[in-house]
């Protein structure tokens, strides 16, 4: 059996009602977060889960849809930040497909790599929408004090989005590694390509 | 069954329009502001839209999306206001600071840009029901199988907050710890989140089954359960909406 291309990806219905799923988790994971006064967003759980189950497409796929269901039924805004979610997606999937999510040690540089891809995607939107800012109040404090000493405002908006995206991303990654650990074979098994046992 | 959703039943004229004719002004009430770049154009969107929203008589219920932005939009003002780059006329002196006139205007420009998104998106949001807006789109050619994935997300989040509550109440019940330090509460975040995730991602495995069962994979054609209702104006609607948009891309370009 060959492993296939990390690009290629069936769309089968176990990984079309994966993305509902992951949407759900994400939301789960906010209100959690926020009922538990967590200084964190811990929003994108369940786009990592679907990224490491079934792949970059997926995972950017479930971050879309993610940010247009939480836009149409919360806070407009997110629409714009779909984009990140999607480049969350993609990192998460490569990662994965590569082995630097299969121990503690590995998922904690991968949870680095995608707090500064976020990082990178997220800074430019934020410097047209909110002129910089990303609504974090410490990470405000610090875009603050920089563009006050006449820094430019693109390091500015990136150091304000990377003090805000690398506690959060790191413990979204460490999370979900520790969900995905405790998944039962069975589950995991249907959306591997190379298995030909389980198909639906 | 209940669904997630801001959209506010009604009769209005608003509410009839058509989802498509709908995203096409939430296009246009971005974009022309923009290629136009004047304060005069984006206010008179602002304004367009806030009247759309009277109509369709939602008003109230815009007043939380606009909440939602507006500290962040104040934390803006203040920022801008006081250390913005090209800051060089003060505009009021308050106490020990000052607040100059570039960046405050520089942050009025940026207040005015994300109302323009949220009046535009609400209109949409709030007198249009998800799967009409669904339906349009799969009936213009979006894949039904990316309809599907939408219209489960807005059953699938109530159900799942349905199993939080029976999770919180279970693991609370057995002495879990959710107040107090933020030790504590980092712990409690395992036993509370962990369940409800397990739970949705196995019973994807069956969701998975019942819908092959029902031929969702089928090839066919799928047809539609509501018969297409068509309003006459929504063409026309669509019509003046392009005009508008090419009359300010073609203004924009000869000015």
């Amino acid at each position: 059996m060959t492993k296939k291309s990390r690009w290629s990806f069936n769309f089968s219905t176990a990984s079309l009602v994966l993305i509902p799923a992951a949407v759900g988790i994400n939301y789960i994971g906010k209100f959690f977060a926020g009922a538990l006064k967590l200084p964190l967003w811990l929003d994108s759980i369940g786009t990592v889960l679907a990224s490491m189950l079934a792949g970059p497409v997926i995972g950017a796929l479930s971050g879309a849809i993610n940010n247009i269901i939480y836009g149409l039924t919360a806070d407009p805004i997110s629409l714009v930040y779909a984009i990140t979610s999607v480049a969350i997606g993609i990192t998460v999937g490569i990662l994965a497909y590569k082995g630097w999510m299969d121990s503690w040690p590995k998922a904690l540089f991968s949870g680095i790599i995608v707090a500064l891809v976020s990082a990178v995607v997220s800074t430019p939107l934020n410097i047209k929408f909110w002129g910089g800012q990303t609504g974090n109040f410490w990470g405000d404090s610090v875009f603050a004090f920089l563009i006050a000493n006449k820094y430019p405002v693109l390091i500015a908006s990136f150091v304000d989005e990377i003090l805000v995206d690398i506690p959060d991303k790191i413990a979204t990654i460490l999370v979900s590694y520790a969900i995905f650990r405790g998944l039962p074979n069975k589950l995991t098994l249907v959306y591997k390509n190379e298995s030909e046992i389980e198909k639906l | 069954m209940k669904t997630l959703s801001l959209y506010q039943p009604g009769r209005s004229i608003i509410h009839k329009i058509d989802p498509v004719t709908k995203l096409l002004f939430i296009i246009l009430a971005i974009f022309v502001p923009i290629i136009i770049g004047t304060w005069g154009a984006a206010l008179l969107t602002l304004l367009i839209s806030l009247s759309f929203i009277l109509i369709g008589r939602v008003f109230k219920k815009v007043l939380p999306i606009l909440g939602f932005s507006s500290i962040i939009i104040l934390s803006v003002i203040i920022i801008q206001g006081l250390f913005y780059v090209n800051n060089k006329a003060p505009l009021f002196t308050l106490g020990p600071v000052t607040v100059y006139r570039e960046g405050f205007y520089y942050a009025l420009n940026i207040a005015l840009r994300i109302y323009n998104i949220l009046v535009a998106v609400s209109i949409l949001v709030l007198t249009t029901k998800p799967s009409d807006l669904i339906e349009a789109l799969v009936r213009k050619g979006f894949s039904p199988r990316i309809g599907y994935i939408f219209s489960s997300v807005l059953q699938i989040i109530p159900q799942m907050m349905s199993t939080v509550d029976t999770i919180s109440d279970a693991q609370r019940s057995r002495g879990l710890e959710t107040e107090g330090r933020l030790s504590a509460r980092i712990k409690a975040f395992f036993p509370l989140i962990g369940p409800v995730v397990m739970n949705s991602l196995i019973s994807t495995r069956e969701r998975a089954m019942a819908l092959e069962v029902r031929a969702f994979n089928s090839k066919r054609k799928k047809t539609f359960l509501h018969e297409e209702v068509k309003t006459g104006y929504s063409r026309f609607l669509q019509f003046i909406l392009l005009a508008i948009l090419l009359a300010a891309i073609v203004w924009r370009v000869l000015s």
